[in-house]
Order: C-alpha cells, then structure tokens, then sequence
C-alpha cells in the first residue's frame, strides 16, 4: 500500500498521508502515549455554499440557508435507526459540525478504534433521510437557532459579519433562520449530499496513537473506487473592499456592552501558503497594537474601558476574509477611537520590530502547544487543509515573515472604509 | 517514563507546613505546568476578598510590576501562558495559579523554560508589587470595578447561570449558594490594608497544594520543595466539605423573568450519596444513564423523541451532593418537559434500566476518565477533587469501581435521589409562564 510519511522534525511530529484514486486524501497525525484516538471525515462544504452549479448541469442550483447544517444533522439518521446508538455502545463520543466553509463528521474513543472508523466511514457515505425525520428535526434546530438568539457573543459577532458584509453568506447565521430551515426537504438535502459528498471533496483525518497503514487499508477498503468529480463550481457574490454599514446594534439581557469590531480584509489569496502569511500578519499587527503587552492595552485596561474578556483574532480564507478584536466594555466606541488613533500613529511611524520578534517567538510556542490536544491538531489541520495547505506550513510562516510584510499589511488591511463595529447593549 | 493509563498517577514530592506537592512524570505533552491552589472554606465574609486577591496580584509582582511585564515576560518564554482566578468545590473556595510552558526538549535557543516559568508564577505568588507595605489603591480601585462586571455577568450566559441559579436555590441558607465571585455589596468596603492582611491570611493559613506536571526532573521538583519551604506559615485552616443529606423536601417552583427568546428549564434534586461513600460510583453510573450523554434517558426522550430542544443532561456537583437536570426549550413546552424529565427519573427508581443503556453508559465513562489523562489540567483537576472528596482512587480503581456497579445499584442510587426545586428562566410577562 502506498502512502507518504512526512516528518517535521523541529515540530517533533509526522504526518502520512495517502490519496484514494476517487481523489479522497487521509491523513494520520500519530500521538505515542495518548489513550484518546480521534478521527474526523469532513468535506469542503459548509453554511456559505447556497449557490452553485452541479457538475454536468448549466443551471444554477440555489438552495435555503442553513442547509449544510441541517444535513450535518440528518445524517446521523441511518436506516436501522440512528447511528450514534451504535457508536455510543463502543462507548464513544460521536459529534459533528458545520462552519462556513466545511462540514466535519467526528468521533473521539479511547478502546475499539477500528470498530469506531468504520461506523464512521460508513454512515458519512450513506445517508437515509425521509420526509419524517426532517419535520422532527426542525423542531431540535428550531431550538438550537433560539438557544444562540439568547447567546450575546454569538450575537456580537454575527451582527459584525453582516455589518461587514453587504451580499456574501458569511452574514447569514451558519443554522439558518426558523423560516429558511421550513424550507428545506428530503430532496434537497439529498441534492446537496449528491453534490457535495463525493469523496474527492472530502479528507479523512485520524488522530491518536493508532496505526497509519491499517487506517488507510481500511479507507481503501471502504471508499468505492470512481473517478474524481469535476470540482463544483460555488457562487459567491461580489463584495467591494468597503463595509456594509460601519455601526450595528442590538439589545440583549446583559449586564453590560459588548462589541466586536473588525476589518474585511480585500486580500483574497490563491495560494494557500500566502492566506497563512497573511492571517499571522493581521494577528501580529492586532498583537502589536493592542494585545496584552501593548502600551494600549494597559491604558484602556487602566481606564476601565476594557478587562480581561478581551481578544483579537483573523479569519483569513480563499473567499473571505476579517479581523475581529472585541470584548465587555462600557464604552466601545470609544475603545474604538482609541485603537483608530494607535494604528494611524503605527501607520505614520511604523511597528516596533523587536515586540514583532518577540511575537512571533510567542506564536511558534502556542502553535507547538496545539499538538497536546488531538481535537485541536484535528480543527486545525482541516481547517487549514481546506485552504490548500498543511498546518505544518505555519512552522515555515514563523521562520520566513518578515518586518516588512506585517509592516504592509498594517497599510493594506486596516483601511478606515473596512472597518465596521459591532455592540449589544443591555435592555 | 510510563505512557498511557497510569501516566497521570502523581507521586507527592514533599509534605511541609500545610503544603504538599504532587509531580505528574509524563512525556507526551509538548508544554509542562506548574498549579497552586490554596484552599478556604467558602463564606460570606472571605468570598469577595477571596475573588479580590488573584485579580489583584495577577496586575504586578515586585521584578514584574505590570501586568505588560508580565505580558512580555510570558511573550519571550514561547508564548507560555498564566492564568489565576476562583472556584468552589463544594463549600471549598480554592484559589489557583497556574502556568503552562513549552518543555524543554521543543525550545530552539534551549532557554531553562522550567526555571523561568517557576520564578514568574512565583513571584506573583509571594512577591506581589506592593505599594508602602500594601497593595496600590490604584489597581484595587480597578480590580473591584472589574469583579463587579464579572458579578453582573453571570447573566450573560444563561445555560450556566440558570444550573448555577438553580443550585442556590436548592441551598438557600447554606454556604454553598454563595457565589463564587462574591458580592458586589461587599465590594466598597475592603481596603488595601484588609486586602493586603487577607492576602498574608491565605499565603500563611490557607492549606496549599502544588501540582507539577510534564517532563519535571527530580532536581526542578526540589528547587519548588525550596522555594516554597521559606514561605511562612501558620496554622493551617480546617476545612469542610459541605455535603449534606435531605431526604424529603416540597418540590419548589422558582422562575426568574428575564429578556431572553429560549426559557432554561432546571430539575434539582439532592443525591443523598457522600462523594467518600462507596455508593459514589452507583451515583456516577445512574447520572450518566439519566442524563451523561447520547445514549442517555434525557437525550433519547426529551430531544430524539419529543423534539423538544437542542440539550437535555444530567451532571452531579459531587462535594455537595446535588443533581441538576438541564435543559433549553421553547416557553411554552415547559410543562411538557418537566413531565418527561420526572418521568425519567420515575423510571430509575423503577429500576427500569435496559442492558444497552447500562453498558453504553459505562462504556462512555470510561472513554471519559481514559481521555482524562490526555490533558494536564484534567489531570490536575482529578486528583485534587479525590483530595478534597477524601478518597485516595487513581484512573483505573475508579474504573474498575464503576465496572462492578450492578443495576440494583442505581436503582438504589435512585431511590435515594430526591427532587428539591423546579427553576426556570423565562420571557418576562411570556403566555406560557405558570
């Protein structure tokens, strides 16, 4: 059997990976030593993925929102009945979850691994929907909508992407809204699983201590051999490089603001390596500027106007992509002001070279620190797959950025026309 | 070196003064950490100075008198990082400090992270930056304003809060309804000198533990044994548990009103089983039937079956002896949730518990206490609750304990389960309140 062993040795990790000829890629990240092994089965599909072409069809497929994560759901649902009773007597966690980009089937165990995957691979490849268990599910989503509409950090962010965002689906709530998941049915679902299950749309990733060539014999095994499928062509709207609206706000039973404010980044890069050089970019320039060791931070700290619930953080991918700093303050425009007025001094004078180095000294850590979590190695190597590269790239970005790039994108993304602000107040 | 299930068993290095120190040998992680806690009883009268003090040291310590130093220091050890605060165990209020660094053998320049990270923490620890003898007026001033925020916050997460709430009301009148975060009325009048004795208080009386875990090597254990036998100390602070029986009770109904679109419908019921007895695995078992998990009664009936919310569980607060079934639902289903969630509990005390429910529920548990020992703080965390319960099981004798729990057992379990109070977070003036 052929598969690629890949090591890293200042990270002290490996990595093998093999490629199914339907195009599916598996990938083991081996643990010695860890009880839990983790595997996950994702595909490349995700809440913005609405609009598209079917391979082989002219017209443009539009289907409601909220369905990746309703399928996400459905797909439990096996025709002997549902399949986490089965998994839950291996007595292992089986989960899932859909983001905007990607939806990841998974589960956690510590004994009877291979029982565990190939549950696992099986029920991901044969959905069993009927028309009845899609109403009953409308009624658990239906409350899992209403349980994020009472969740004021939920709510802080996604009222940001859709001041942010004027058309893109990255406005729209990754579950939908009550009234587009009405809308959706058995057919549909079956529509979107034809279109975007195919295994040459999807990885599987193991984590744990557990054997690579016995977990790709058993992809092999398991993965009917076909050709890959011509990629699906994805309809994403146009968004120019300003924001929708600059302020939103809403109220919520809080005991005191809260906002997140964030730059939409006009950088849409192809290469994969080129997103990660970019997202450790806008990481480093938010550090700079206003993280902990920040002559900012402590100030706006020191004046009350923020505590320790503060953050900042990027999200770069192929698509979109934004900056997102925020937190309890009791008054965030001002915070905003404040943080205006550091970056056009920054932007005037320059970064301070040596809190850069320091920096990416500090990053290098947090991301070997990732490798104690399998679930972390498994969130991020998806993740990160999916924008065309391998998380072990990031080890590279460390050695070779450089003053003068994080320098440029200090100019090029934190443009005042990109920046909107989002506030939930108390009642 | 061992690996895998007996990784986590922790040795203690040294016993002194009220303090003892456990090291966790395991090489598997990439990072080590070091923990303290400092144990009081949970009161009235400390609770808010309490939560005062690590908010208050974490802004500065004599060779790192700002928080940005701090920052930074932590910055140039690979992004290690530090983190303080509080929280209860029962009628404990513990107090911990801890810092997780990249070990050794991953650090390129070869930097001593073991001895950088110790000198940090413990110099926040023992060496607080004080002003004239006490600590600065200035980042008191600020640290109560910010305490208060974290008090009123409690709202915020209504999931949390309404579990929270609804233990408080079950304990009316027993230490353990006080919050973990104190009281904002309390707030106004401590002063920088209270603050600074209440902080000799702690470092002097307040039992202590020290965990170490990672690739610690006998010489770094030592220099902590050390370090910390030059603290000065006192006589130790007795502490308790707070768990307590109450075999019969009037089921009360609280509802709290409040803007919200989802209500939060909480069950509490008294377990009547001490966390020492050797009925606690029964316990562990019949919580994780009704409430621990997919495969569980609460899971199967409230969500799979009558589509009435996202979540349904069932989780224990071992010290006290409480139970809190919680759920997510619309307003109106109130009732109709409530019945299924005592129907279940009906169930239990019938006895009525099939093959699959009892080895799916065992079998989860033991993929639950194996992952344990794949986090540090999971680890830590483990065995400084088998302290404070007073039974001294590792991973696998508790294991093997909950292995031998029969269904007669948790039927005995339930039997001893008594429902106490009905709490539900709803739309204030909302049709579907009763």
């Amino acid at each position: 059997m052929d598969f690629e062993k890949i090591e890293y040795k200042k990270a002290g990790e490996v990595l093998y990976s093999y490629e199914h000829d339907s195009g599916l890629k598996a990938f083991v990240i081996p643990r010695r030593g860890y009880l839990k092994k983790y595997a996950a089965f994702a595909t490349n599909y995700g809440s913005i993925d609405s609009e598209f072409i079917i391979p082989g069809q002219e017209d443009v497929t539009r289907v409601p929102d909220g369905i990746a994560h309703f399928l996400e759901h459905k797909l439990f649902e096996q025709k002997d009945g549902n399949v986490m009773e089965k998994f839950s007597r291996l007595g292992s966690n089986p989960n899932a979850y859909t983001s905007f980009n990607k939806t990841v089937y998974l589960f956690s165990c510590t004994d009877r691994f291979d029982e565990n995957f190939s549950l696992l691979l099986d029920y991901v490849q044969n959905p069993y929907i009927t028309q009845e268990s899609v109403e009953n599910e409308k009624g658990i989503i239906g409350q899992e909508i209403m349980m994020y509409q009472d969740n004021p950090d939920w709510k802080v962010h996604f009222n940001l992407l859709k001041a942010l965002y004027e058309k893109h689906p990255v406005r729209i709530d990754i579950a939908g809204t009550i009234d587009s998941i009405s809308r959706i049915d058995r057919d549909t679902l079956y529509k979107c699983y034809n279109t975007f299950y195919h295994p040459s749309n999807m990885i599987i990733l193991a984590v744990g201590d557990v054997d690579p060539e016995s977990v790709f014999e058993m992809v092999e095994g398991s993965i009917p051999h076909s050709k890959p499928q011509p990629p699906v062509s994805r309809i994403y709207p146009e968004e120019t490089g300003a924001v929708h609206t600059d302020y939103i706000e809403e109220r919520l039973a809080v005991s005191i603001p809260m906002f997140q404010m964030g730059y939409k980044g006009g950088f849409y890069g192809e290469k994969g390596i080129e997103l990660l050089m970019y997202e450790t970019a806008v990481k480093l320039v938010l550090e700079l500027l206003i993280g902990r060791s920040s002559d900012l931070y402590e100030q706006l700290y020191s004046e009350g106007l923020i505590n320790s619930s503060f953050g900042a953080d990027a999200s770069v991918e192929k698509q979109y992509a934004f900056s997102v700093l925020g937190g309890e303050s009791p008054d965030p425009v001002q915070v905003r002001e404040r943080f205006c007025h550091v970056l056009e001094t920054a932007k005037k004078n320059g970064l301070d070279r040596a809190a850069c180095e320091r920096l990416i000294r500090s990053f290098r850590g947090r991301f070997m620190r990732q490798f104690n979590s399998v679930e972390r190695i498994s969130h991020s190597f998806i993740s990160v797959y999916f924008k065309g590269v391998s998380m072990f790239d990031y080890l590279d970005v460390y050695d070779k950025i450089t003053f003068e790039y994080v320098n440029e994108v200090l100019h090029e993304h934190f443009k005042p026309e990109s920046l909107a602000m989002s506030v939930i107040r108390p009642v | 070196m061992e690996t895998g299930f007996d990784a986590g068993r922790p040795v203690r290095v040294s016993s002194f003064n009220g303090i003892d120190i456990y090291r966790v040998n395991t090489d598997k992680f990439k990072t080590s950490s070091i923990h303290f806690f400092f144990q009081d009883n949970l009161t009235r009268e400390n609770v808010t100075k309490n939560a005062l003090l690590p908010a208050v040291m974490r802004r500065g310590s004599m060779s790192y008198p700002t928080q940005r130093d701090i920052s930074k220091e932590l910055e140039s050890l690979y992004g290690a990082s530090f983190d303080c605060g509080v929280t209860k165990k029962g009628e404990r209020h513990i107090i911990h400090f801890y810092t997780e660094f990249l070990s050794k053998q991953y650090v390129p320049d070869g930097t001593d992270t073991f001895a950088a990270a110790l000198s940090l923490l413990f110099d926040i620890i023992a060496r607080p930056a004080l002003v004239n003898g006490r600590f600065s007026d200035e980042y008191l001033a600020q640290e109560k304003d910010n305490l208060r925020i974290r008090i009123e916050g409690r709202v915020n997460d209504k999931m949390s809060y309404s579990v929270d709430r609804c233990m408080e009301e079950m304990c009316r009148n027993e230490p353990f309804e006080i919050y973990d975060y104190g009281f904002v009325e309390d707030l106004a009048g401590i002063t920088a000198d209270e603050l600074t004795a209440h902080y000799r208080t702690m470092l002097e009386t307040f039992p202590m533990q020290v965990y170490l875990v990672g690739s610690i090597t006998d010489g770094e254990a030592e220099k902590v044994s050390e370090l910390l036998s030059g603290l000065e100390r006192g006589n130790t602070v007795a502490l308790r548990n707070g768990f307590a029986r109450k075999e019969k009770a009037d089921i009360r109904h609280v509802t709290e009103e409040m803007n919200v679109t989802q209500g939060k419908l909480c069950l509490g019921c008294r377990t009547n089983t001490a966390p020492d007895s050797d009925d606690y695995p029964a316990l562990m078992v019949y919580n994780g039937i009704l409430g621990g998990g997919i495969h569980s009664k609460l899971f199967r009936n409230v969500r799979e079956k009558a589509s009435l919310a996202y979540y349904c569980y069932s989780m224990l607060e071992k010290f006290k002896g409480l139970m809190v079934i919680s759920s997510g639902i619309d307003i109106s289903n109130k009732q109709k949730a409530l019945d299924i969630m005592e129907e279940q509990l009906d169930d239990m005390a019938k006895g009525n518990i099939s093959d699959y429910e009892m080895e799916a529920t065992v079998k989860s548990m033991e993929t639950g206490i194996k992952s344990l020992t794949d986090s540090q703080m999971n680890i830590v965390d483990f065995y400084l609750s088998q302290t404070i319960a007073g039974t001294r099981d590792d991973f696998s004798t508790i294991m093997e304990k909950i292995r031998k729990v029969t269904k007669d057992d948790v039927k005995a379990a339930a039997q001893r389960i008594v429902r106490d109070t009905v709490y539900f977070l709803t739309a204030a003036d909302s049709a579907g309140n009763q």
